[in-house]
């Protein structure tokens, strides 16, 4: 079919030549300069284009607006924090380093992050963080309450049962009816 | 930078390379590899690493190992003293981190004599076979089928019911 349509145009073409051709040798017959004179439409027509960027072409393809609103929003924002973090942390390891590991000296105790090695890790934990001494004693406060409790439990259970078998002591006291409200005349005679 | 480790505490044996004898004339490609490695690559990281250590030096910290006092185990614990029990429970914890670690590193000595013997492995790394053998046995016996939810006091149980197995046993022997 675009074979058929090109070679349809070729033949327009020829035949235009041919009728502009004709028609200005016949009547001027001096120039000879084809292709200037009135033509028919779809005919091939010759146009200078810049050399470099070839014919201007209005391309048709899918929007790229969205994708490339959502990539430039992503770059954005991850680089809003992120190129901060990135040169945070290339400070930190190349100017300040890590810690280097060495034998506690004789009669010195080390702070509690002393024990870390990463610059950060050890900041972490001497300001963010409880020392580990901290934490060991609140669990320990909190296993010693928690014992007395079970223990004071244990204990009133004990009592409890003890003061409710023995009966001597200030648990357990119900009131019974006074003994001279009970009307035994029923059982005065043996016959009832 | 991840620091190597003490290369003191277990020295290498040296390595038995043999001497190679020239057959050709034609000069070594690997040494020319070599040259441009280090002139493209070992030089520039090399120097860049010794401006950073040498700024790094300029204040210097350490850090320590941590040495914990040890306290009474939970064997000899009273009944019902939770605050003995706790402190028995983190012993035995950083004791049982303490074996895992052993552990790996006997097995990473066996797997560097592998490695360094090729096919004589098995005649030239019997000491480091028996260390592994000696030290995972040891390990099974003492952690082995805890399971995840493992304490000091199912430690404690196994271990009770090991030593009535040997008893046991020593008793049918007789």
């Amino acid at each position: 079919m675009a074979a058929m349509s090109r070679v349809l145009r070729a033949a327009a073409a020829w035949a235009a030549r041919r009728a502009g051709g004709a028609g200005t040798t016949g009547i001027t017959g001096t120039t000879g300069i084809t292709g200037i004179g009135p033509r028919l439409p779809g005919t091939l027509v010759p146009v200078r284009h810049s050399g470099d960027h070839g014919k201007r072409m209005f391309i048709i393809k899918a929007t790229s607006f969205y994708d490339s609103r959502f990539l430039s929003l992503l770059r954005f924002y991850l680089f809003l924090t992120g190129i901060p973090v990135a040169v945070l942390l290339t400070y930190i390891n190349v100017f300040i380093g890590e810690a280097e590991l060495a034998e506690i000296p004789e009669g010195y105790v080390p702070e509690h992050w002393e024990y870390y090695k990463h610059p950060i890790s050890r900041w972490i934990a001497r300001y963010l963080l409880d020392p580990p001494e901290k934490n060991y004693e609140k669990d320990m406060a909190m296993i010693d309450v928690e014992m007395k409790k079970s223990e004071l439990r244990l204990l009133e259970l004990e009592a409890r049962r003890l003061m409710r078998h023995r009966g001597d002591g200030p648990w357990y006291h119900y009131e019974t009816p006074d003994k001279n409200l009970v009307d035994n005349s029923r059982k005065a005679t043996p016959d009832n | 930078m991840p620091e190597d480790h003490d290369w003191e505490a277990y020295k290498v044996p040296p390595t038995r390379t043999p001497v190679s004898e020239r057959t050709t004339s034609v000069p070594n490609p690997v040494n020319y590899f070599q040259t441009a490695f280090n002139y493209v690559l070992d030089t520039p990281i090399t120097f860049i690493r010794g401006w950073i250590e040498r700024w790094q030096n300029k204040n210097k910290f350490y850090y320590y190992h941590q040495k914990f006092r040890r306290v009474p185990d939970l064997s000899q614990c009273l009944e019902g003293d939770y605050l003995c029990y706790y402190e028995a429970e983190a012993q035995w914890r950083r004791d049982r981190m303490v074996d895992q670690e052993i552990v790996e590193i006997v097995r990473e000595r066996m797997a560097a004599c592998k490695q360094r013997e090729g096919p004589n492995q098995f005649q030239n790394c019997a000491k480091e076979m028996q260390l592994l053998e000696q030290v995972t046995k040891a390990y099974q016996d003492r952690y082995g089928d805890l399971g995840y939810h493992g304490n000091a006091r199912t430690c404690l149980m196994k271990q009770k019911h090991r030593m009535m197995e040997e008893r046991k046993a020593a008793q049918e022997k007789q």
